[in-house]
């Protein structure tokens, strides 16, 4: 019963940070909330029993990614636009808790409990069973870096002389002070 | 009513998508629409977790859970960048205005 | 061995047609190369199929449960058209070194000529009915990007539209069978529908073969749908021959004569093949007749002689069809290539200003002559035996009246043959010279034709061989060569239709004494250059759909909320559907 209650606690308040980051005015406001949402999310992840993916869930959520989005909305700009949205927001409103209902009709009678687990411990599926994931893993980082590297590119500015243009325009300013030397120099033996 | 653990997760789920759905639906900030989809995702990662103690399979889910992760970590860094990128070009965020590439 | 050639066939234009994209159009030379010899190749891998056709499947490949097993059967009614598709496709490209010349999109074209020809190998060598439709879909696509090659000239642009959107809206008609059959069979595979064709209930059945029906006279541009063919002709020359010509219009041949077991016990199906067959083959010959313009001419001569074949299936010599197309589809190209040298030499495409080409185009007179020889039906020529042998089959099993329609078409052919021949190449000169007689490549493809249109028919004993043995279901009885050859030359029924055909020829030299007649057909005439009201019909179906693409335009907002509200909104009728079934 106790159990139930720490859950539906940790839950409740992880729904209402996500509402509020929602409904909130700033763009920074919101991420804090979201980063609020991961926190207690990755409170119930442990408690539930998975540690590991507590921990990567708090890292990740509440610190890699809070940073980046306050880095972002640093550069980009923290004003948030009038939210009057294209869709009415009854239809949304309606949409969102008939699929809820719905969705609660059906998961809502699954008898579940802690059921025991397998022997193997973690480290043995994931990089043995799941290696394939691995694989996949390290080719979305990759790629993730290269599209940031080549969205975050400054668009360069076309070249306005080229090397050769340049040497010529040294070239030729040299001669002409050369010239205005020797003319300056001629002058006053006249 | 027997509530359990279990269930309470399950409707976290359902509410943390809801919240998340409705915000896609009603929000035109860019930035915002990167932090409701982040939160459709932690509620995905919640539901495999909580499937991984229903089935008994915890390891495999949590490996999903990783994947899912990292996965997601990359779409909020490509849509922030998105969003720098927009926001100097464009010098708008509102996806309305966004919409050049109409049908 | 079958299952490496069958991948062979499909597969090595598929991979050319990459090649020739990824060497680019820097290097014209190697595009051309690897076109031709990739083609050259794949129609070898064609021909040694033939030793190894059976009727099981020799490639399986298992697709989940909701797609079935995509298996390939190369039964000798699909080998035949791979074989055409193939070989006729070589030829084409070897034809388009010379005619797209100077070309600056070459990448495009041969790699859609590839495609197209590797994806007709595998509809007619697949086993299942879906995987059947998604080679018929690609077939579709590459005749549609073809006709539209010259993409800066509208009217290629309407005519590929036109073309795509009434051979898919029959395409529409062998996807709904197929689901019909899966759903009442629980398989997509062919050998299974034959099988068991007689467990399905009645209705079901008659839909099924009208569907199947519509698919295949859209395919073969058959009156009333058959408009979209003569407007085709906006295509390069090589695409007319190869597509428009040799293979996807045998398509719909293909469909009728591969279910014909299952459905000819279906009341009114089999008179309904024939009598699209007939009047395709009047009404096109009558067009024919009346066309000024070269390469039409030879449009609504294929409408005409496709419906030879469609008579054939209908009355039920399924060989007999079979063997009228491999004669069409080398004497058709050949005609057709002949066109692609005439037209470009002399610089337009009306015979009204074409004249005289006899002495100035020597070789292409020839090969000219040639395939018209066979395509009028005289000895010796490939179209003497396999259209004999049709009419010879339609006075033997099918109605009276349908055979004296079919008599009448011989004589029209023979008819607006000979006047296609004497405006082109007879008489004087009523246009400019032409600056050549045939390129290299140009007549190394048309000696390779003419030379098919003289030998093709000796394969009867062999063909028809392998369809007794390969068809279980068709009940095709073996027959040799020169066996053939005798019951044709000695039967009556040829010796009416050669006949008929002096009395064509006779009426267009004779056509001064009988000036008067030709005063009294003026108003026909009229009518039939208004294609007969078709026109308005074909358009008709055109603007209907265009206006209901635009209407559906509207949905497309591009705006991000709009489309959530689509996926929200399908995740509650989904759920409410699974509460209902719940």
């Amino acid at each position: 019963m106790l159990e139930t209650l720490i859950y539906g606690l940790l839950v409740g308040v992880a729904i209402f940070s996500a509402i509020q980051s929602l409904r909130a005015d700033s763009l920074l406001r919101s991420a804090i909330w979201l980063a609020g949402v991961s926190v207690l999310l990755s409170i119930v992840i442990y408690l539930l029993g998975a540690h590991q993916v507590a921990v990567i869930e708090l890292s990740v959520g509440a610190g890699l990614v809070t940073v980046l989005f306050v880095f972002a909305i640093s550069v980009a700009g923290d004003e948030g636009i009038g939210e009057r949205s294209l869709v009415p927001k009854p239809l949304a409103w309606a949409l969102v808790i008939f699929s809820g209902l719905l969705l609660m009709y059906f998961i809502l009678p699954i008898k579940a409990s802690f059921s025991t687990i397998s022997k193997t411990s973690l480290t043995a599926v994931f990089w043995e069973d799941r290696s394939l994931d691995l694989l996949v893993q390290i080719v979305l980082i990759y790629s993730g870096v290269l599209g940031l590297v080549g969205i975050l590119a400054e668009a360069k500015a076309p070249l306005q002389h080229s090397m050769v243009d340049e040497v010529a325009a040294g070239r030729e300013r040299a001669l002409q002070e050369m010239e205005v030397k020797a003319a300056s120099e001629v002058d006053p033996t006249i | 009513m027997n509530i359990s653990p279990i269930n309470i997760c399950l409707l976290g789920v359902i509410g943390l998508v809801a919240v998340g759905f409705y915000g896609l639906l009603t929000t035109r900030n860019l930035i915002k629409v990167v932090i409701m989809l982040q939160i459709l995702v932690k509620a995905a990662v919640l539901g495999l977790i909580t499937a991984g103690i229903i089935s008994g399979q915890l390891y495999i889910t949590q490996s999903m859970a990783i994947t899912v992760i990292v996965a997601d970590t990359i779409v909020a860094v490509i849509g922030m960048a998105f969003a720098i990128q927009i926001r100097r070009q464009v010098g708008t965020l509102d996806t309305n205005e966004l919409s050049s590439l109409r049908g | 061995m079958a299952a490496f050639l069958v991948l062979l066939t499909i597969g090595l234009p598929w991979i050319g047609a990459l090649l020739v994209l990824l060497t680019g159009n820097e290097r014209p030379k190697l595009q051309h190369a690897i076109a031709s010899i990739i083609s050259v190749a794949a129609g070898i891998s064609a021909i040694v199929l033939l030793w190894f056709t059976s009727d099981q499947p020799v490639l399986s490949i298992p697709m989940g449960s909701v797609f079935g097993v995509f298996t390939f059967v190369p039964d000798v009614l699909g080998v035949l058209l791979a074989v055409i598709a193939n070989v006729v496709g070589s030829l084409a490209v070897i034809f388009s070194i010379d005619y797209m010349k100077g070309n600056e999109q070459l990448g495009r074209y041969y790699a859609l000529v590839m495609f197209f020809i590797g994806a007709m190998a595998g509809l007619g060598i697949s086993g299942s009915l879906l995987l059947m439709f998604l080679f018929w879909e690609i077939t579709a696509f590459c005749s549609y990007a073809l006709i539209s090659f010259h993409n800066d000239d509208p009217k290629a642009v309407a005519a590929g539209i036109k073309a795509l959107i009434i051979t898919q809206l029959g395409g529409i008609g062998l996807l709904v069978g197929a689901l019909i059959i899966n759903s009442f069979i629980g398989s997509y595979q062919i050998s299974v529908f034959m099988a068991e064709a007689e467990s399905l209930p009645f209705n079901v059945l008659v839909l099924l073969a009208f569907c199947f029906l519509a698919a295949a006279i859209a395919k073969s541009a058959q009156v009333p749908l058959h408009t979209w063919l003569p407007d085709a002709m906006e295509a390069p020359t090589p695409v007319s021959a190869l597509i428009h010509a040799a293979t996807m219009v045998n398509a719909g041949v293909y469909l009728v004569a591969r279910f014909f077991p299952a459905f000819e016990d279906v009341p009114g199906w089999t008179t309904s093949v024939l009598v699209v067959g007939m009047l395709s083959a009047l009404l096109g010959a009558l067009m024919a007749l009346v066309a000024a313009d070269l390469k039409r001419a030879l449009a609504y001569s294929t409408i005409s002689q496709l419906g030879y074949m469609f008579f054939a299936v209908g009355v039920g010599a399924i060989f007999a069809s079979q063997f009228h197309l491999l004669s069409h589809a080398i004497f058709k190209a050949l005609l057709f290539l002949c066109a692609g040298a005439v037209i470009p030499a002399v610089g337009t495409r009306d015979m009204r200003q074409m004249g005289g080409l006899r002495k100035t185009m020597p070789f292409v007179f020839t090969v000219f002559i040639i395939g018209s020889l066979a395509l009028v039906g005289l000895p010796v020529a490939n179209g003497f035996f396999s259209k004999e042998f049709i009419l010879e089959e339609g006075f033997i099993y099918g109605p009276i009246w349908a055979y004296i329609g079919m008599l009448l078409g011989v004589g029209l052919t023979a008819l607006y043959v000979s006047r296609m021949v004497f405006m082109v190449f007879y008489g004087e000169s009523h246009g400019d010279e032409p600056i050549h007689d045939g390129l290299f490549w140009m007549r190394v493809s048309l000696t390779a034709l003419a030379i098919g249109v003289f030998t093709t028919w000796l394969l009867a004993g062999v063909l028809s061989d392998l369809m007794a043995q390969t068809l279980p279901f068709h009940g095709v009885h073996a027959i040799g060569t020169f066996e053939l050859a005798k019951e044709i030359i000695l039967a009556p029924a040829t010796w009416i239709s050669i006949a008929v055909i002096a009395l064509g020829i006779g009426i267009w030299i004779l056509r001064e004494p009988l000036a008067g007649i030709k005063n009294l057909m003026r108003p026909v005439a009229r009518i039939i250059e208004n294609r007969l009201g078709f026109e308005q019909l074909n358009q008709g179906i055109i603007n209907v759909t265009k206006n209901l693409t635009a209407a559906l335009h509207l949905t497309q907002t591009g705006q991000l909320n709009w489309n959530i509200l689509g996926i929200v909104g399908m995740l509650s009728v989904l759920l409410a559907l699974l509460f209902i079934g719940v």
